[in-house]
């Protein structure tokens, strides 16, 4: 099993009481697909340093989970085809740091 | 005349003007690594305030050379610059 940092952005156009069921199903894909959701981050509304396809904020939403290759695979599948994200970043990393919190907490 | 002699006595001071090839010098020539060694930060693309500090303001990555950052640091360094561009925090 690997490591995996995962950070979405959503657009604005979505409510904020609403993000919690939009990052539900994508948190559902990874538990399908021989993965486990070890950690979330909600970082709220953030401005962009620069614009993104005309937009100027988004909302962005972190996860740490372990998987394996097949669980990107389906989860990068599943966010191409997604209308609502802007962007998404997947990183693996050696050991999921639980102490440092870059962000403000927000709670949904 | 006396501005001369003052002038003089400096240049014997410095530890610079006596050196030899083979002699090493007392002062220390480069500054050591500011992301390595003990209680250094940790170099991650959402650790922003650390990254600010080795952009210039037009947002480009400062070499290692001005920084003195390690060869090893400054790769780990540019990749999460990278990163962190990617999700427009920087």
């Amino acid at each position: 099993m690997n490591n995996y940092e995962h950070t979405l952005i959503m657009k604005q156009d979505l409510q904020e009481n609403k993000v919690k069921t939009f990052i539900n199903k994508y948190i559902d894909i990874i538990n399908n697909n021989s993965g486990k959701v070890i950690k979330t981050e909600n970082w709220g509304l953030k401005n962009f340093s620069h614009k993104i396809k005309n937009n100027k904020k988004g909302f962005y939403f972190h996860i740490k989970f372990e998987g394996i290759g097949k669980t990107i695979e389906e989860l990068e599948k599943a966010e191409n085809i997604d209308q609502m994200l802007i962007r998404y970043l997947t990183v693996r990393v050696k050991e999921h740091d639980l102490k440092n919190e870059y962000f403000e907490k927000k709670e949904i | 005349m006396k501005r001369k002699k003052n002038f003089k006595k400096k240049r014997k001071n410095t530890k610079h003007s006596k050196l030899s090839l083979f002699q090493k010098s007392d002062i220390k020539l480069s500054r050591s690594c500011p992301l390595s060694g003990k209680n250094a930060p940790v170099i991650d693309y959402k650790n922003i305030k650390l990254l600010k500090k080795y952009i210039s303001e037009s947002g480009r990555i400062l070499p290692s050379r001005v920084s003195s950052v390690s060869f090893k640091k400054q790769r780990e360094l540019a990749n999460s610059i990278k990163r962190a561009r990617l999700l427009a925090l920087i």
